[in-house]
């Protein structure tokens, strides 16, 4: 057989890319190229950023290493508390590293921040807005801070506010905005300067489903235009949906980095999950373990991976009535974004189901 | 994955002027004044009540050390505490936009610290111009003498503008550091015993003790001679550069605190 073309660790990104090149059966020859590219948007390595000293010290990020491409929606999904946000604020300059380095639009962090600045975008977790302000006022002091001419912030700025859906409510305060239409403006904020690398974190949270699509359809079409997105979430559909790549991070470790559809293939084997009456719970357990590994699950249900496969559930329900185990539910569920984090961090990401 | 993008779009680069940066804020802080005037209107009432009670109050007192008219003693002092109250106001608002996130938003706009720091202070500036202009039509209302001509009323607004400075300088220090409300309760201690702990009240010739050491080293007393002068005599240089030396001073460490304390945030 011939080989395929070769896979350039650590960038999955690349290999994804490249798998589109092999012939079905061929396989990958590692090269071992060290693939940090200087030209990559962003580019962290070994990131650490820490709080406090001594006994109150706190690793918010510990050591991160990740590579966002060029063109990429690059998802970075983690619980409250994960280290995603301190990564972003130190990608964003708000932070200074206290070790490792953070390259973003070919600009050091630490060194070059002015220069960062001017190349990137960012919408914040709660929406940066001065409610006292309308919307086309918070526009056009934008572009003052972004130092873009008045002859073209006026023509700029309609044309965002169309954009994202506001013309008509430019000149309303944003107190009396609704949440997505803060989001809205909030993106339109960090546009004005027509930025090549776009942070959003948590862009989403707290929206309702319909505003939730509308801005998932505009990170889709500024990622068309050839922005680089960041996005940081806590909602696995969110990443599944959006991102070309994603990092999971948990303790302000990442635990797993890569195309979603690798890392779903990695999991495996598909998941059962079984709720059954509180006197049965242990003995159901020791069923579940004959068929595979037990995986985390929200309390009050017990969860395995089937080795295997989706065949073995007839013979999982056969054993557990055989035992004498009621079974008021079940649920099988293909590998998900959501077996991926369970399975590196040990335990389920709150709202998954969201 | 836009894969018809091998490089992403290049931003048009442009530069960033500090000085459209701090009118910009200067003006969003006007325009919080006339959409929040409740939050304004104290600033400018209790100046104007305070110079009408110690006047009254304390008339009898200053006229005691030699002074015709109370308004011509107690007008600097309520014109510079009327402007020093715009430094809570630049605390306050300076917490609420970290709480908000939109000082955020400011930092991480690529322009040039200082104006971060100048823009609110200028903002307070031209918010404290009401109360400072309001407390002198009262003084002349009140029948205000002002032996030194137009330029008296110069010298107080150049001691007022300076101490309005100061203090906003001091309070975006202290906030940027304690970054919580506690930060607008001790700007407000502090302005109250530096203006208290000087000649704000009665001569430097009738204070005793302790009192007498304290305002005589404490550089209010040069700032509030130099607004004064014009009011109780004429404008001379010899009492108009020591409260210019004192500006300086106060203002040069207040800077450095408000710069140094913007940095801080950035560790």
């Amino acid at each position: 057989m011939l080989p395929g073309p070769c896979r350039m660790a650590p960038s999955t990104f690349v290999t994804e890319r490249l798998s589109r090149l092999a012939r079905p059966g061929q396989e990958f020859v590692e090269c071992n190229i060290v693939t940090t590219s200087p030209s990559a948007p962003i580019v962290a390595t070994g990131l650490v950023r820490h709080f406090g000293s001594g006994d109150s010290l706190v690793r918010a990020v510990d050591g991160v290493d990740l590579q966002v491409e060029a063109g990429e929606i690059f998802g970075f999904l983690g619980p409250n508390g994960a280290g995603k946000s301190t990564t972003v604020r130190v990608l964003t300059t708000l932070l200074k590293p206290s070790a490792g380095s953070a390259t973003v639009a070919g600009f050091d962090v630490a060194t070059q921040a002015d220069k960062v600045r001017r190349a990137i975008g960012v919408a914040l977790q709660d929406a940066a807005i001065d409610p006292l302000m309308t919307g086309r006022e918070l526009l056009d002091l934008q572009s003052v801070l972004y130092g873009i001419p008045k002859s073209v912030a006026t023509k700029r700025g309609p044309e965002l506010l169309e954009r994202v859906g506001l013309t008509a409510a430019a000149d309303r305060r944003v107190g009396t905005y609704s949440g997505g239409m803060r989001r809205r403006l909030d993106l339109a904020l960090s546009l004005v300067h027509e930025p090549s690398v776009l942070f959003l974190d948590e862009p989403t949270t707290g929206l309702d489903p319909m505003s939730r699509l509308t801005l998932w359809e505009e990170v889709r079409r500024l990622n068309r235009e050839g922005t680089t997105v960041l996005l940081t979430t806590q909602y696995l559909e969110e990443a599944d949906q959006l991102a070309d790549r994603i990092a999971i991070i948990d303790h302000g470790k990442i635990v797993r980095q890569g195309v979603p559809r690798d890392l779903k293939a990695q999991v495996g084997s598909p998941t059962l999950f079984i709720d059954v009456d509180g006197e049965h719970v242990d003995m159901a357990r020791g069923i579940l373990e004959r068929f595979g590994d037990l995986r985390p699950t929200s309390e009050g249900k017990l969860g395995v991976g089937l080795a295997q496969g989706a065949e073995a559930v007839a013979s999982v329900i056969r054993t557990l009535d055989e035992a004498g185990v009621h079974v008021r539910h079940l649920e099988l569920n293909e590998p998900s974004l959501d077996d991926v984090f369970a399975e590196a961090t040990g335990y389920r990401l709150e709202g998954a189901d969201q | 994955m836009n894969t018809a993008t091998t490089s992403a779009t290049t931003s048009t680069t442009y530069f960033t002027r500090p000085s459209a940066v701090v009118g910009a804020l200067v003006r969003r802080t006007m325009l919080r004044v006339r959409r929040m005037p409740s939050a304004f209107v104290p600033s400018i009432a209790m100046p104007v009540f305070q110079l009408i009670a110690f006047s009254g109050a304390f008339g009898a007192a200053v006229r005691f050390a030699g002074i015709a008219n109370a308004m011509d003693w107690y007008v600097p002092l309520n014109a510079i505490q009327g402007a020093s109250f715009g430094a809570m106001g630049v605390s306050f608002g300076l917490i609420n936009d970290m709480q908000t996130g939109f000082f955020d938003r400011l930092l991480m706009a690529p322009t040039r610290r200082w104006s971060l720091v100048v823009g609110p202070i200028a903002g307070s500036i031209a918010r404290a111009a009401l109360p400072i202009l309001l407390v002198i039509l009262v003084g002349f209302l009140g029948g205000m003498n002002v032996p030194g001509g137009p330029l008296a009323i110069v010298m107080v607004i150049v001691a007022a503008a300076g101490v309005s400075t100061t203090a906003s300088a001091f309070a975006l220090g202290l906030t940027y550091r304690m970054r919580n409300m506690g930060a607008a309760t001790l700007t407000q201690f502090a302005i109250f015993f530096t203006i208290f702990l000087s000649t704000s009240q009665v001569p430097l010739s009738s204070m005793a003790s302790w009192l007498h050491a304290v305002a005589r080293i404490n550089p209010m007393t040069n700032v509030l001679r130099l607004a004064r002068q014009g009011l109780l005599g004429d404008v001379t240089w010899d009492q108009t550069w020591g409260g210019l030396v004192a500006l300086a001073a106060m203002l040069a460490l207040s800077g450095w605190f408000a710069l140094s304390g913007l940095k801080s945030l950035e560790k």
